[in-house]
Parts: structure tokens; sequence; C-alpha cells
């Protein structure tokens, strides 16, 4: 699913962020990335939706170097990966079933097939009464649920979210990862960046851990024969 | 703009609209000048010689009609310049004789010139060609002058587009970014900005024309309303006024398209 092999990644001339990191993630696994605030949870997550190019290094996604993709390739890519953003980024002049519909809308689904399906996810995270509502007027909780709805409406192979229990309370952060492992049980895989170490703890998943811009794998319950982590940089 | 372009479009269509009018009825016809008689020579002898210039005229291939200008109507040609009070019979003016030609006629100017000549020396020949070039030659500047003045306006057009199409996308860079994110095709996200320059080229076309179009009839009918003698009828036909109808959906398309590549060349700095 997920090959990265000696992929390093630093921002103009700064510091290296990631320094020849190599890991795989195989589908179905669930794996947490973890590290400190500036560690490059976030940088890895972007190279994985590609919104970043690794400044050395290869790596691939679906099994297709990500080098030699086209702009129009690349597109096609991110319609199979769903992303959670710590800060929503949900739409506040469209309804919560617009902002779902987004995904489905930009491959060209139209009309009331896809109202069907929106609002079969939206009841299935527990938003079925708030179909009209606006961002703005949602709680944090259910700001998060309309995110990951929308990550997931188009079914995608590859899930990434970015401290998605970063905005929400404990209780709500544990039934946010139980959403998400429902969702790996779908088949979909699933890389969720933090740093709350309780709720790494609390779930049984394996761990990519970040430090000084090099990777380690922990509690390789999904460890790829080819797998290169677990070495430090 | 357009409403600018608009008028600019309609100077160069009247204009070509006039000078047409002008080269076709002139070229259909000669104006002979018959130099004033002396005063031993006025009176009968002079009316004779001018006769028998019409005569020679109406015989001459490729001439179907000839005939002499008279007084009324020669004050008439003078007016705007000598006023209502007209030619007076002290004034030495030369006698005209107007010559239709035959439809596709080419007579032999210089024969007939010297025919002519031979029966009264110093008779001018006026086949209207060295100032109607002069006026085809002005006519043909005021054209290019105007078709200047639209490819500056479409320029403006389109650097005023292109800072619009940015500022847009500023504005909306969280919406491009997040649709960029879910794996919209830069031709996608194009298209949500090049529909609405599209629909702001149009509705501001529209408007521009109508304001144009107003300003056409009205000075037209100001004009005709004066009784000038000088300027032509301003009226633009009905294939003119179908050329100024395509000005707001070109419009349109040349904000669409700039909008489009305006898009496409910052979303091609995306990853």
């Amino acid at each position: 699913m997920v090959r990265f092999e000696e992929v390093s990644l630093c921002y103009d001339a700064g510091p290296e962020i990631l320094s020849r990191v190599s890991f795989a993630l195989d589908p179905g696994s669930f794996h947490f990335v973890t590290g400190a605030s500036g560690a490059g949870k976030s940088s890895l997550l972007r190279l994985l939706f590609l919104g970043l190019q690794p400044s050395g290094g290869r790596f691939s996604l679906f099994g297709r170097d990500v080098a030699g993709l086209s702009r129009s390739e690349r597109a096609l890519v991110r319609r199979r990966i769903g992303v959670v953003f710590q800060d929503f980024r949900l739409l506040a002049h469209l309804t919560v079933v617009e902002n779902v519909a987004l995904p489905l809308r930009v491959t060209g689904q139209k009309g009331q097939k896809i109202h069907e399906h929106v609002t079969e996810l939206l009841s299935w995270v527990g938003l079925a009464d708030q179909l009209n509502a606006k961002p703005p007027t949602l709680s944090g909780g259910q700001q998060q649920r309309v995110a990951i709805a929308r990550a997931v409406i188009a079914r995608p192979s590859l899930l990434l979210a970015d401290e998605p229990t970063g905005n929400v309370d404990d209780r709500l952060a544990v039934r946010l990862l139980y959403l998400l492992e429902e969702l790996n049980k779908l088949g979909t895989t699933v890389l969720i960046a933090t740093h709350n170490e309780s709720l790494v703890a609390r779930f049984n998943h394996p761990v990519l851990r970040l430090k000084d811009g090099s990777i380690t794998l922990e509690r390789a319950a999904y460890v790829s024969s080819t797998s290169t982590a677990g070495t430090a940089a | 703009m357009v409403y600018l372009a608009s008028l600019a479009v309609a100077a160069a269509l009247l204009v070509h609209q006039v000078t047409e009018r002008w080269q076709t009825s002139l070229s259909e016809g000669l104006t002979i000048q018959v130099p004033p008689p002396a005063a031993a020579d006025a009176g009968g002898a002079y009316t004779a010689r001018v006769d028998q210039l019409i005569q020679i005229l109406r015989e001459w291939p490729g001439v179907a009609h000839a005939r002499h200008l008279g007084p009324a109507e020669v004050s008439a040609l003078l007016e705007p310049w000598l006023g209502e009070a007209g030619v007076s019979q002290d004034l030495p003016v030369p006698a005209l004789i107007a010559v239709e030609l035959a439809p596709g006629a080419a007579p032999d100017l210089p024969a007939l010139t010297s025919e002519l000549q031979g029966v009264v020396p110093g008779v001018l020949v006026d086949d209207h060609q060295r100032w109607l070039g002069d006026l085809l030659a002005l006519g043909q500047s005021i054209k290019i002058g105007a078709l200047v003045v639209v490819l500056l306006i479409i320029l403006s057009a389109v650097i005023a587009v292109i800072f619009l199409t940015r500022t847009g996308l500023a504005i909306h860079q969280q919406v491009i970014s997040l649709l960029h994110v879910i794996g919209a095709h830069d031709a996608y996200i194009a298209q949500q900005f090049q529909i609405h320059a599209f629909r702001l080229g149009l509705a501001g076309g529209l408007f521009g024309l109508s304001l144009a179009a107003a300003t056409i009839l009205s000075v037209g009918a100001w004009l005709r309303a004066t009784e000038n003698e000088v300027l032509p009828d301003l009226a633009l036909s009905l294939s003119n006024w179908s050329l100024l109808l395509l000005l707001p959906p070109a419009t349109a398309l040349v904000a669409m398209l700039t909008a489009r590549l305006t898009v496409l060349r910052s979303l091609s700095r995306m990853p």
C-alpha cells in the first residue's frame, strides 16, 4: 500500500524534517504515527497525500512510484486517499451534506445518488439530525465526525488522520478512534498522527515513532517482510 | 469596456458603410467643369459650347447619361460654403455637367478629356478619384484607429480578468486547497472560475452594449434633428448591428479563457 525508501524532507533551506526514512504499510493495516510537536508527523501525512514533494528518496503509493506520476494521475491517486485534518477544514458556507458530498462531486457524480449515500453515512456517524446545518453551528466533536465522513465517503483505500482527537475531549476521542477502527475493519488502511500517548496505549496498534527526523516502528503487528522500519537514520 | 469597444466598432462600421456608399456613387460618374466664360464670350456662345460638350459626352462609349446642372442646382451644391444667398450672377462659376457612366463601363478618360478640350480649352474631367482616394485613406485610418482601440480594450480586459482571478484564487485559497487534496483535477477547479468569469463577462458585455446602442441611436437622432448637411446619415445597417451583438459573447469568451489559463497556471505551482 505505502512504501517509503530513504525519504528525506526539508522546507526550503531549513533543517531536515525527515531524514532518510524508510517504512511500509500493508493494505488493511492500522498504524499510529507519534512524536513530539514539530517532529514531522503532519509533514509525513502531507507527503502521503501528495501535498509535498520529498527532497530525497522515493516512495510509492498503491504500487506506483509517486515521482513518475503526472498531475492528472496524482489527482486520481488523491481520490483513493481520505484525509482528516486537525482543523477539520470544513467549508463554512456549505451544509453538512454538501461538505461530505464534495469528494463525490469532484469525481463527477451527481444528483440523488449522492444525497442518499451521504445521508446514510451521516446517519452511521450519528449526524442524521444535522444534515442541513452549517459547520460553525456544530460542536467540535460533530465537526470532526463530518470531517471523518467526508474523508471516507468515497471509500478510500488509505485514510490519513492528522490529530483527529486534538480538538475533542477524551471520551469523544475514544469514540472517534473506535469509529476509525470500524472503518479499518471494512478494509481501509488507516494511519493516525497523534501525540496523545494515552490513546496510543489504549488501542493496540503498531506505532511509527518520529524523533529527530528518523522513524522507528514499535509493536510491529503488521510488519512487512521487506520493511526497513526500525532502522535509525 | 464593451461600451467603448462597441463605440469603436460602430465608428469603424459606419465609416466603412459611408465610404462604400461614396465609392459606389462617385465611381459611377464624372463631373465635367467648363471654365466660366470671358466677359466678351458670355451668353449664347458659351451655352452653345456647353451643349456641344454634352452632345459629345452622350455619344461617348461608356456614358449612359449627361446633363448640365442648372444655376439652382449649383447654388444648392455651394450653399454649405456660400450660404443661402447662393451664387450671384456676378460670381464666375464654372458650368458643371454631371455624367452618369454605364454599369461596369471604363471610358477612355484621357481621350475624352482631349476631345472636350478641343471644344473648350481648359475643360476639367473629374472622375473624383483624387479626393475619393483621400476620403478612402481617411476612412481606412479611422478603421485602423478603431481596431487599435478595440485591441487595447481587449488587452485591458485580459489584464483586469487576470488580476480579478488571482484575487479570487487568494480569497478562495482554502476551498481550492481542499479540492486539490480530495483529488479534484486542475481542470475541475479552473472550471468553477471560468464559469463565473463567463457569466460576469456576458452580463457586463450586454450592459455595455445596451449603453452603446443607446448612445449610437441618440447621436444619430440628434444629427438628423439638426438637419446637418455635412455629416452623412449615421444609421447602422442590420448586418452591422448583428456584428455588434457578437461583442458580449466574445467578451465572455475572452474572460472565460483568461480566467481558465490564470487558474491553471496558479494550480501548476501546487504539488
